[in-house]
């Protein structure tokens, strides 16, 4: 998934780390270390995501993403603080920031979140979808039924959540950070393996006894669901 | 009345008992000073009174000889007319007495002389004080006055000594109840500050009267120590803060350092190196994230997210998170709600409540609930183990950032999570209690 990404970073060292990982995932990389030089290139030309640092030179992080919504510039923000309090987080997300990672991050973590924007800006629709399909499983929004090759698969309230947003983002990398935002609405680390024990629950019921495996790890990143 | 009866203890109590004897002493000596005075001025006027009586005789004698004085004190004209006069001639003829029956046995003197005198046969002496004098004839004159009327005094000195005493034990008592009152009233403010103040509650501050006693110095020192208590934790806070702050842009590219690495190398032994230095780098990020948010939460810059909030969804939302690791884990984790809405901040009450089901999993036994229930004005929120608990003498230090226990320190564990919890209840306006006979029950009581 090639896709042009913006990244307007100061530390030089998180910019490096950064835009090295996404050439190797094949993204071409526009640096900006300013939130002046930042602003331009975002209202300039054309960027599948931005990653916005929040404390910059030149230019507040948060000031540059006003600027950038104020002049109708679309174009998907994840913004980077080493600010992580709701309080930080909740002022980017109202600023106009889609998503927001608090710093230091694992590089996974930023390049699930990354391919999980141009996605979402690619296919919009599948969020109104009453049936959800991946293979041979199948989850129905309003019965709230589940099946897997015609059986039928009994799943609590929460692990029918849990799948539910895999299977809308399905074929894409999702965090254990994303599924605990998404799925149980908490913003901190709860520190332990939490999440893997709920996927591997959830992957038993629906895995078990099949041929082909539709959870998979991702090592040092999450999970993906899908076939291979 | 409880209280009162508190107020009146010991110090208090010896206090207005001395209060009361002090005053009842100086009523009695101002009294006693009273009654000197008044003898005094009673005693001159009768002295005045014998020279008078003395003066109009001896005028008497002056004018028409003996027969005149002698007329004059039997009639008692004149001075000689009070009741209270006495008077003696005797010489050569029969003696001519007034107001007595035996002329009293009297040296001849300028200035009145005590004396005892007798009234009727068989009567008993009366007190009095006389004057002698020797007539140019020969004869004595004695001319005295009988001090009857200082006894009366007395007997009115005693009633009014009694009653004196009365009023006195009665005002006595109530000045040192108010006073004790007032003391230990102002007393207790004090303390109750500084009690405050040993709570955590640094912005305490007594109130300052600016009268300038006692009180007003004991509150304005108590005032300055509070001041300088308040910066020093501050300052604390904020340094403590402030670094974590600054070494979290050092482990961002520490994790960057490793993570570049880890793609790099294939190697088991350098990947196995790797993935222990990263599992260390996110635990000291996140001890440095729980170090900044009680920074935050304590110094109360954090915004108001309170809404109305069932306790119950809470647990019922943390248990159904933790339960899949807790069963995995060979722990058994239930809820056991009762609904109770307080205003509450859900992620961070969440994270708390996290926080105290990770201890729980960490030191705790096997079975641990959690457990909310209304109790007054409050609702609780719960989190009950069946560990080794916390022994009592340490449940105040181990809410203090970076403190554990020594039973710890062999698991990881930043010694930031009760800290971090007490910050998040302060900040709902409640308290973390730790309490529990058998393991651990640490309980958040927020304000209903």
């Amino acid at each position: 998934m090639a896709g042009r990404i913006l990244l307007v970073e100061d530390d030089p060292q998180i910019a490096d780390y950064v835009a090295r990982g996404l050439d190797e995932e094949g993204f071409t990389v526009d640096r900006a270390d300013n939130g002046r030089d930042g602003l331009f290139l975002a209202t300039d030309s054309q960027f599948d995501v931005v990653v916005l640092d929040r404390m910059l030179p030149g230019m507040d992080g948060l000031a540059l993403l006003k600027a950038m919504r104020a002049a109708e510039v679309q174009t998907p923000v994840i913004m980077l603080s080493a600010l992580g309090s709701t309080d930080d987080r909740v002022a980017g997300l109202t600023a106009g920031a889609d998503d927001y990672l608090g710093k230091p991050f694992s590089f996974a973590e930023l390049l699930a979140r990354v391919q999980a924007l141009m996605r979402r800006r690619g296919a919009p629709a599948k969020a109104q979808e009453t049936t959800l399909r991946c293979a041979d499983l199948e989850l129905d929004r309003l019965t709230r039924m589940v099946r897997r090759n015609g059986r039928k698969i009994a799943l609590q309230p929460r692990e029918f959540r849990l799948l539910e947003y895999m299977m809308l983002h399905q074929g894409e990398v999702v965090t254990r950070t994303m599924l605990l935002e998404a799925v149980w609405d908490y913003h901190f680390d709860p520190g332990t393996n939490v999440i893997d024990v709920h996927i591997s629950r959830l992957r038993r019921k629906i895995d078990d006894g099949e041929e082909q495996p539709l959870f998979h790890t991702v090592r040092g990143a999450g999970y993906r669901l899908g076939l291979d | 009345m409880a209280s009162i009866r508190t107020r009146l203890s010991s110090t208090m109590t010896r206090l207005v008992v001395a209060i009361f004897v002090l005053q009842l002493l100086s009523s009695a000596l101002a009294i006693f000073f009273l009654r000197g005075q008044m003898l005094d001025v009673v005693h001159a006027d009768r002295v005045r009174q014998v020279v008078d009586v003395r003066e109009d005789l001896l005028a008497a004698y002056y004018d028409g000889g003996r027969a005149e004085l002698a007329d004059f004190i039997a009639n008692r004209r004149g001075s000689a007319s009070d009741p209270t006069v006495f008077t003696a001639l005797t010489g050569d003829g029969p003696p001519v007495l007034s107001n007595l029956t035996r002329a009293p046995d009297l040296p001849p003197s300028t200035q009145p002389l005590p004396v005892v005198v007798h009234r009727g046969p068989g009567a008993a002496g009366i007190e009095g004080v006389a004057v002698a004098s020797v007539l140019p004839d020969g004869e004595l004159l004695v001319v005295g006055v009988m001090s009857a009327t200082e006894r009366r005094f007395d007997l009115a000195f005693a009633t009014a000594i009694g009653l004196t005493i009365a009023v006195a034990v009665a005002l006595a008592l109530a000045s040192a109840l108010v006073l004790g009152v007032v003391i230990s009233r102002r007393t207790h403010e004090i303390a109750d500050t500084a009690a405050q103040l040993a709570k955590g509650n640094f912005g305490a501050r007594v109130a300052v009267e600016e009268t300038g006693d006692g009180f007003d110095h004991l509150r304005m020192q108590m005032n300055l120590m509070a001041e300088r208590i308040d910066r020093l934790v501050s300052e604390l806070g904020s340094i403590s803060g402030a670094l974590a702050h600054d070494l979290r842009s050092p482990v961002a590219r520490l994790t960057a350092a490793i993570d570049t690495a880890l793609v790099r190398v294939d190697e088991p032994a350098a990947l196995e190196a790797l993935h222990a230095a990263r599992a260390d780098a996110d635990a000291l990020r996140q001890m440095l994230d729980t170090a900044l948010e009680i920074t935050r939460l304590e110094g109360g810059a954090t915004e108001d997210r309170r809404v109305p909030l069932d306790l119950a969804e809470v647990a019922q939302d943390l248990v159904e998170l933790y339960e899949p690791l807790a069963e995995q884990s060979g722990f058994e984790l239930v809820a056991d709600t009762a609904p109770v809405t307080v205003r509450a901040d859900r992620e961070l009450l969440s994270r708390a409540l996290a926080n105290l089901i990770d201890n729980a999993m960490k030191y705790g036994g096997r079975h641990i609930t959690v457990r909310t229930r209304a109790d007054g004005h409050h609702g609780e929120i719960a989190v009950c183990d069946d560990g080794a608990g916390i022994a009592t003498e340490d449940r105040a230090r181990v809410v203090e950032r970076f403190v554990r226990l020594d039973n710890a320190r062999t698991l990881p564990g930043g010694g930031l999570g009760l800290a971090m919890v007490a910050a998040v209840a302060h900040l709902h306006g409640g308290e973390l209690v730790l309490s529990g006979d058998d393991g651990l029950i640490a309980s958040l009581r927020l304000p209903r």
